[in-house]
């Protein structure tokens, strides 16, 4: 029998577990990398979604956000201002046409508020207020395509008159809240974005108008209605 | 609750059915490890320096097991020859710088053999006189084959009913108080029967008288814990067609670690998942109940 | 499109039957390529077994003394189970941890995995020289528990009625019997609880085989370890598995997908393909742990060094990147193509162990290469097993929605 030398039995325990040690370090980025999107990926997806990162720089204050995307900006008075927000106008794409509440008629917060046409689609919005109509936006009227020139600001939809404004806002979104509840939308796009996508926007392909329609070229309005809120 | 009184139904149904014939895996003494042979192993001693290759051990053990006779001339020995389904020894002859060494092949029967322990059905077994024999209720898996360090069970794949063909130790004749027929039959005495223990006495007995002549080393002393079959000779082990780096772990060691942490993991596994299934299951009920879509 | 036969409150045998014998009918086309080549596959696969069985095996395959397990184990039975590895990991995704989005996948991989054990553990049975006694590891008083294989043995049995069991309730829904249906749903997690501790357990134990084949596996693939690096390795080969099969399956049957499950199908394989990466991080460095373990650095500048860090890192490094790049990307091409390599992979680590790797010593021509006729009958095996997959798939719900009368609880 051999072994009268001194062999080291456990020789190599030192290297090992420098090995575990480095291989748990290298582990936790990797782990991180694979389980969201590559940054690439990212900026494709904002070049899509355009204004993605300007939701942050939310225009005013003083605006609020409905979860079906609508926005309640209160003026003077008990009057509030409403329009769609941005996202809404880039999901959607080329608008044809906006069926408006009329004039005197009330409508209520969470319920139909108009609805937008869009090729054969018609795909209806939640109002963000309730109260009665006193204005619509007549220059929208007759020219929907310009509701993405300034959604915020002269592509609003109507004004309603409330008592209840401060009642109204409490039920919308803004600051903070609204800022997360955008994070929440983004993230929901992003996980709908296929490889088709993905590679489209990579080498700057021709994009159709509409977000909705890049994703679903023929139930887009499915996808629209559930950002929405709407059946 | 319905669900763990049907799963306890269904437990305790598959454990009726298998406890009934699962009665022979009870060990039949509450110590499994150490076995008291109420007999010793018996073991044959080699002596290689005494073997002059007449291989009349060959023919006998062919007579005694109704095997064709082999092929006596002397062109058989030009090559190294494995065991065969039709010869369960033979012997080999090497050319070393101490003249020719005549060594007898057969299977070592190992005191821990490789090849009981991969047999599923204990159509190999360790007898309690040391003999490793094979049974007919074998299923022909081969397992054995691949387990064996020496690598000398042998198949007969020409058959379509093909037995497992290796060295038996002459159990028959041993439990009747015979010597194996190669070790009555060996004219040189070359072959010494006898108790395992009395066989390494008489191995260092002979390495010591005689000093100098033989190799200080006993193989199959310690080699994979220990064989029946024991070996002396008067040249390096390797020269004469032995291996030499089979260590000194008997080769059921090897399973042991895997085998011993089954209970564990069927034990350890299933309260994991249950758990794990039980808070997930309260998680899906309250996202279940805040409602809604994102 | 499948229904089966509606739901009603009672069923008598002779309705059952007579069911399950117009099922038999064809429902599709007979002259398809896949039909013309693999029929005749088949048809001399199983003259083949019938020789098989009456000359022995040494007429059909090119197993040796020195070579005794060939394709039938190192492929049939130790690829295919670790290929069937899909339906314990997603089970334990789907039903332990209540992730919804394999779901629309969960049948039709528990539906190969029992298929998987039926057709290639029961290849077995073809490798069996004295396959007449296959039963006396089941029955009987002569159980050799010390054998690991014995052990697998059970395990392939019990797994078999365990997957049968978490299937059930698609032969429940497709003969209409309502009230079985509620039973056999209720025993789903209790089927896949046990399922995934007998996977785990004989999924390691076909590596484990091998630790009494101590120096004849070469030592770059002889570890302790062997039954962890199976096991770990069953994860990854079942979920590419589940990758590949499922983008020819989601062709074929494409009729009977819905909408969203169509939809949702992209994004199951970027959650399939993070999956694949992290287990294939992990058996990476493990088996680089295990090579530092025995340093065996003088050995990688031989052929069968070379040929280790082939699979390594050419099959095991090299898809694992590719699947991590491809769930960042969502590149679902650079996906399948892992997948792809992945398997190759796993066969080639299999058959390393079992077959190329095994006796390495021994020269090129007197080493194991199957015969025409295993090849033959390995393949018919595959083939009958995509046929039954196919019969039951165009029939019981399993890529279609269940009907509607039968609520999944979970």
């Amino acid at each position: 029998m051999e072994g009268f030398i001194y062999s080291d039995i456990f020789a190599t325990k030192g290297v090992e577990y420098l090995l575990v040690i480095s291989v748990l370090l290298l582990f936790i980025p990797f782990w991180r990398m694979v389980s969201r999107p590559a940054k690439a990926i990212y900026q494709a997806t904002e070049r899509i979604i355009p204004a993605l990162s300007e939701w942050f720089h939310l225009p005013a204050e003083k605006l609020y956000y409905h979860q079906g995307h609508g926005w309640a900006m209160p003026e003077s008075g008990n009057v509030v201002r409403v329009g769609m927000d941005e996202f809404a106008q880039k999901l959607v794409g080329k608008i044809d046409a906006i069926q408006f509440p009329q004039v005197g008629s009330k409508v209520t917060q969470g319920e139909k508020g108009w609805s937008l046409q869009a090729g054969s689609k018609s795909i209806d919005m939640l109002s963000p207020v309730g109260g009665e109509i006193i204005e619509i936006n007549e220059n929208l009227l007759k020219s929907p395509e310009s509701i993405g020139k300034d959604p915020y600001g002269q592509s609003w939809l109507f004004r309603v008159q409330t008592p209840k404004v401060s009642a109204n806002m409490k039920n919308l979104l803004s600051g903070a809240l609204a800022r997360k509840w955008m994070d929440g939308v983004r993230e929901s796009l992003l996980s709908r974005m296929n490889y088709n996508l993905g590679a489209v926007s990579q080498d700057g392909g021709v994009l159709v108008d509409g977000i909705a329609k890049n994703l679903d070229s023929e139930k887009w309005d499915d996808i629209a209605r559930e950002y929405f809120l709407v059946s | 609750m319905g669900m763990d009184r049907r799963t306890f139904l269904k437990g305790l149904g598959t454990g009726i059915a298998v406890a009934a014939p699962g009665s022979s895996l009870l060990p039949s003494r509450a110590e499994a490890k150490e076995v008291v042979a109420s007999k010793e192993f018996m073991g044959v001693l080699v002596d290689t320096t005494r073997c002059v290759g007449c291989r009349t051990c060959e023919s006998a053990c062919a007579e005694a097991h109704a095997m064709p006779a082999p092929d006596m001339s002397d062109a058989a020995m030009d090559k190294i020859r494995p065991t065969s389904v039709t010869q369960w020894t033979l012997v080999n002859r090497f050319k070393t710088d101490k003249g020719e060494v005549f060594v007898k092949k057969q299977c070592m029967h190992c005191n821990q053999p490789g090849c009981v322990a991969a047999c599923l059905v204990k159509a190999m077994e360790k007898k309690e006189n040391g003999a490793v024999t094979w049974d007919t209720n074998c299923m022909g898996c081969r397992y054995c084959m691949v387990s064996c360090p020496f690598d000398i069970p042998k198949f007969e794949y020409d058959s379509a009913f093909p037995k497992i063909q290796k060295c038996s130790l002459c159990w028959e004749r041993l439990v009747k108080g015979e010597k194996p027929s190669c070790v009555e039959a060996c004219p040189a005495d070359a072959l010494t029967f006898g108790t395992r223990r009395e066989m390494i006495e008489e191995a260092n007995r002979r390495i010591y008288k005689e000093s100098g002549k033989y190799i200080s080393h006993i193989y199959g002393e310690r080699e994979v814990g220990g064989t029946g079959y024991l070996y002396i000779s008067a040249v390096p082990f390797e020269k004469i067609g032995f291996r030499t780096d089979l260590g000194t772990t008997s080769y059921p060691e090897y399973s042991k670690g895997f085998l011993y942490s089954v209970p564990i993991v069927l034990l350890l596994w299933p309260a994991f998942l249950i758990g794990v299934n039980t808070i997930t299951k309260r998680k899906h009920e309250v996202q279940n109940s805040e409602g809604g879509k994102r | 499109m499948n229904t089966g036969i509606p739901a009603e409150e009672k069923r008598n045998f002779k309705d059952i039957v007579a069911f399950i014998l117009s099922e038999m009918k064809p429902t599709g086309k007979l002259i398809t390529p896949f039909n013309v080549i693999s029929a005749p596959l088949i048809i001399l696969g199983a003259f083949l077994i019938v020789y098989r069985l009456v000359k022995g095996m040494g007429a059909v395959t090119n197993l040796s003394q020195e070579f005794p397990w060939g394709i039938w184990i190192g492929f049939d039975v130790m690829v295919g189970v670790a290929f069937a590895g899909g339906a314990y990991v997603l089970t334990f995704v789907v039903y332990i941890l209540r992730s919804d989005k394999y779901h629309s996948i969960i049948r039709a991989t528990v539906l190969n995995g029992l298929l998987a054990y039926i057709f290639y553990a029961g290849a077995i049975f073809l490798d069996l020289g004295r396959w007449w006694n296959i039963t006396n590891p089941l029955f009987g008083n002569k159980f050799g528990a010390n054998s690991v294989l014995f052990l697998i043995a059970w395990h392939f049995l019990l797994y078999m009625l365990a997957e049968f069991v978490e299937f059930s309730p698609a032969i429940a829904e497709w003969l209409g019997l309502r009230k079985l249906r509620k039973i056999l749903g209720s025993l789903t997690v209790g089927a896949v609880v046990v399922g995934i501790a007998l996977s785990t357990l004989h999924q390691a134990g076909l590596g484990a085989l091998f630790m009494m084949a101590k120096g004849k596996v070469h030592p770059l693939w002889y570890t302790e370890f062997i039954p962890v690096l199976f096991f770990v390795s069953s994860i990854f080969a079942g979920l590419s598995m589940v990758i590949f099969e499922g983008t020819i399956s989601h062709k074929v049957f494409s009729d009977q997908i819905s909408h969203e499950d169509h939809k949702s199908y992209d994004d199951m394989l970027i959650g399939l393909s993070q999956g694949c990466a992290v287990s294939m991080f992990v058996y990476f460095f493990a088996q680089f742990l295990i090579f530092i373990h025995g340093w065996h650095w003088s050995l990688l500048n031989t052929p069968m060094g070379y040929w280790y860090l082939t699979e390594m890192v050419g099959l095991v490094g090299i898809p694992c990147f590719m699947f991590f790049q491809g769930a960042r990307y969502r590149n679902l091409l650079l996906i399948r193509t892992a997948a792809i390599l992945a398997m190759i992979g796993i066969i080639i680590n299999r058959l390393n162990i079992s077959i190329i790797a095994f006796k390495w010593w021994i020269p090129f021509s007197e080493r194991y290469f199957p015969s025409w006729m295993e090849i033959v009958i390995t393949l018919a095996i595959i083939l009958t097993e995509i046929w039954v997959f196919r019969w039951i798939a165009t029939r019981m719900p399993v890529f279609g929605k269940p009907p509607a009368w039968a609520e999944e609880t979970h």
